[in-house]
């Protein structure tokens, strides 16, 4: 408890650091009041609505009239929207959740039988085939092959729904295209994990005392491959969250991914300050946890 | 151990199937549309809509969705004039006053009546806070003079000629007062309430919005029992699910689809012109090259406009000579569908201007604003190097290339695509009015000038329509701006629905009818 809670403490500098970067970022990449107003506004216009939106304040004003919004839990207002920003990130966090679950299922269901099957055939045809699938599969990208599953599963079969959120139908395209990839990364870990343990002498030691093949494997060596398994899982969280902001983008997936293009590409500046603000949350918290994790695996590591 | 990582295994699976299942309800409207015999109509859009601020937007998708749920004092009927729409009737009573006759029985969605104090709660929000996106169009308005519950008057700051235009656009839907004052904009904003023939059922951000019949609407009931506008941003989703009967209508398909949607059957591509005119606009003062009008006049005959529509944009565009495109008020037919295209001319006249060595110019340009933008003017760089006018191009992204306009700090020429929302050639021209070109392209044709200030205030509106098109035909030859093509929309269309187009991209839903 006393390391979950000195680990709590020490986010706090990163989140700070994090709303610095990204209130710097979204306001070096353009000025959000050219892309609201038409080509036909005038001057006037421009400045007008620019005083009333703030920005003609000191950059350094605006960053403290932000953070102290911020401490009271005021994220600001979205341009786009017209409403409250912290609300609206909070609203697709759902479709997030749900996306991001069922593709780590994804993932877990694909990787720990190919990686332990490759682990285990070493050197074979099979584990050649695994593991150049592997690399395949990390290889592409994740728009181009949401966009061939839709093609071939959602136009040509008519098997999946093209796009939307709605019933688990609607999940398996898109937890698919964002599993893929972090299924391949896992597949590789799990593999090389594995191999190491079942070179270890307490897996040797088993063998010779006449134990079954499958529960060597599966009971001594795959629980020890698990460890260093579930730390590529809880970095995986960055990635997922990265990957949601085109698969979700790519099947109109109504979560926190597409938001947080849609506010890029239209500087809306609250929204893309809410998001990452909970996003940096979300990965800090998952590693975290990750770490906590560890000790319900293996009880001989201690935190102190 | 093993039982662990079940239970962990067993919790994820948990979560993922309780979040699906919390949405069952959501989930049946969801389920792709039936065909035959279905009274849902599904429209895909590239973008969510903005808001229902109907004052602070600019969208035109947005405004596309709204002309369903709210209405107008008027209507713009293009070539028919303007017809009635809440307002039963209307006057100029002089100059600066016009009165209204409101349409007696229209209910807002709340069942609240409509009255002119709603009018005068509408138009006198825009037209005083500078902070909402829509002021600079509402301005002109000075007040609104409540005379009885069905009567009221607008003032004008100066006389208006095109204050039809601008109510019956974007920002001029009739709000209720009442609702917005007792419960405040933050309940409108989440539950709205217009007089339209379609009220709000619900709206899933970044998804779907649904709206619904609405049975007390005072004119012809609505045609459809439901009408659900999904969210699509990505092309190639967007024209799938139109291929596999998803949605009825997508927007915005890319040229490149074109072919593949033609050669399906059960759907059809649909093309509309729009209120985007692509143009070159020259710096006509200083001492650049392009001060001497001759050389102007050589870029315009240099560039092959009907090539660049055919190539690029497969078809989906028409050469103009003017901004003012018809369908606008004081559109000058005569320089529509015209383009010049005479290279060798080119060359003599730039000989004529003194350049017979060739030249070199600069031209600006945004890269990823308009439908293909990079590739018109690298196309546009070579026709111009083909008669010896060596361009430099700059192309930049939309917001580094705003901040560059707003500046005025282009070179030469900049490449730019205008919208009018106004319907109305004085918007259309208003920058090249004198005082507006200053730093841009410093047009000053006393001529033109004293045409385009007399039309804006000109109360004789058929004296007003000549006095643009003449001026329209000064500019064109003048060439400030070099006119290249107005953009037109392509839509996806469902067999089972007949769909037709507006010039203004809104969908009137009940227009749109099954077969």
């Amino acid at each position: 408890m006393k390391y979950f809670l000195q680990n709590l403490l020490k986010t706090i500098p990163v989140l700070l650091l994090i709303t610095l970067i990204v209130f710097l970022l979204v306001r070096v990449t353009g000025d959000p009041v050219s892309l609201m107003l038409p080509e036909t506004a005038t001057d006037e216009e421009r400045e007008s609505l620019r005083e009333a939106l703030g920005f003609n304040d000191p950059l350094p004003v605006q960053y403290f009239t932000y953070l102290s919004d911020l401490v009271r839990g005021d994220f600001g207002e979205s341009f786009r929207y017209n409403t409250d920003a912290f609300a609206l990130v909070l609203e697709r966090l759902p479709a997030t959740f749900e996306l991001a679950f069922a593709s780590m299922i994804v993932a877990i269901i694909i990787s720990i039988p190919l990686g332990i099957l490759s682990a285990v055939k070493r050197n074979s045809f099979l584990d050649l085939f695994i593991t150049g699938g592997a690399v395949l599969g990390k290889a592409m990208p994740s728009f181009w092959l949401g966009i061939m599953l839709i093609l071939f599963l959602a136009v040509n079969t008519q098997i999946f729904p093209v796009s939307g959120r709605g019933g688990l139908l609607y999940l398996v395209l898109p937890a698919i295209t964002l599993g893929t990839g972090i299924a391949a990364e896992m597949t590789r870990l799990i593999r090389s994990s594995m191999l190491e343990i079942l070179g270890q002498d307490f897996i040797r030691t088993a063998r010779s005392k006449g134990l079954k093949e499958a529960l060597v494997v599966n009971k001594h060596a795959f629980r020890n491959a698990l460890i260093p398994v579930v730390t590529i899982m809880a970095l995986q969280t960055s990635t997922l969250v990265g990957g949601t902001l085109i698969t979700e983008t790519v099947f109109a997936w109504p979560g926190l991914g597409q938001l947080l293009v849609q506010a890029v590409n239209l500087r809306d500046m609250a929204v893309v300050q809410a998001a990452t603000f909970l996003i940096a949350i979300f990965v800090i918290l998952s590693n975290l946890i990750a770490d906590l994790t560890y000790r319900l695996l293996d009880p001989r590591i201690k935190y102190d | 151990m093993k039982k662990k990582i079940f239970s962990l295994l067993l919790i994820l699976i948990l979560i993922v199937t309780g979040c699906s299942n919390s949405d069952k309800e959501g989930a049946v409207g969801e389920a792709p549309v039936e065909k035959s015999d279905s009274k849902t109509l599904v429209i895909a859009n590239g973008t969510d809509l903005s808001s229902f601020d109907i004052h602070n937007h600019n969208t035109t998708s947005t405004e596309a969705v709204h002309v369903n749920m709210f209405n107008y004092l008027v209507k713009n009927g293009g070539e028919d004039g303007f017809l009635p729409d809440l307002a039963e009737s209307w006057e100029n009573v002089d100059d600066k006053t016009w009165s209204f006759k409101l349409k007696e029985g229209v209910k807002f969605h709340n069942g609240e009546d409509l009255t002119a104090d709603d009018v005068k709660f509408t138009l006198e929000r825009v037209a005083k806070d500078d902070t909402l996106l829509e002021y600079g169009s509402y301005k002109q308005i000075k007040e609104v003079v409540v005379l009885g519950d069905y009567e009221f008057q607008i003032i004008t700051e100066n006389p208006e000629p095109a204050l039809l235009n601008r109510l019956s656009r974007l920002g001029s839907s009739i709000l209720p007062k009442d609702y917005i004052e007792t419960e405040g904009w933050d309940v409108f904003l989440e539950a709205p309430v217009g007089t339209g023939p379609y009220k709000f059922k619900e709206w899933k951000k970044d998804d779907r919005l649904t709206i619904e019949a609405y049975e007390n609407y005072f004119g012809e009931p609505a045609k459809w029992e439901e009408v659900v506008f999904r969210s699509i941003p990505e092309d190639s989703t967007r024209v799938s699910e139109l291929l596999t009967g998803g949605v009825d209508i997508a927007v915005n398909i890319p040229p490149t689809d074109l072919k593949r949607i033609e050669s399906t059957e059960g759907v059809d591509i649909l093309k509309s012109p729009t209120q985007r005119v692509m143009m070159l606009v020259a710096r006509t003062g200083g001492d650049g090259p392009t001060a001497d009008p001759l050389v102007r006049e050589a870029i315009d005959l240099a560039i092959d406009k009907q090539a660049i529509v055919d190539s690029l944009l497969e078809g989906a565009g028409k050469v103009t000579r003017t901004r003012v495109t018809p369908g606008n008020v004081g559109a000058n037919e005569d320089l529509y569908e015209k383009t010049l295209y005479d290279p060798e001319r080119a060359k003599e006249l730039l000989k004529e201007a003194g350049y017979a060595d060739g030249l070199e110019l600069s031209l600006s340009s945004p890269n990823g604003r308009y439908l293909k933008d990079k590739e018109s003017v690298e196309l546009i760089a070579a026709m111009l190097q083909e008669v010896g006018i060596t361009v430099n191009l700059e192309l930049l992204e939309w917001s580094s290339f705003n901040q560059k306009y707003q500046e005025r700090s282009f070179g030469d020429l900049f490449y730019i695509g205008y919208g009018n929302s106004m319907f109305d050639a004085s918007l259309a021209l208003d920058r090249l009015k004198k005082e507006m070109a200053v730093g841009e392209t410093d047009y000053d044709n006393p001529e033109t000038e004293s045409l385009l200030v007399t039309a804006e205030s000109n109360m004789n509106l058929e004296e007003r329509a000549e006095q643009y098109k003449k001026a329209q035909e000064l500019i064109a030859e003048d060439r400030p701006q070099i006119y290249l093509y107005q953009l037109e929309s392509l839509y996806g269309v469902n067999d089972r629905v007949s769909f037709e187009p507006r010039l203004d991209e809104m969908f009137y839903v009940d227009n749109i009818t099954l077969k």
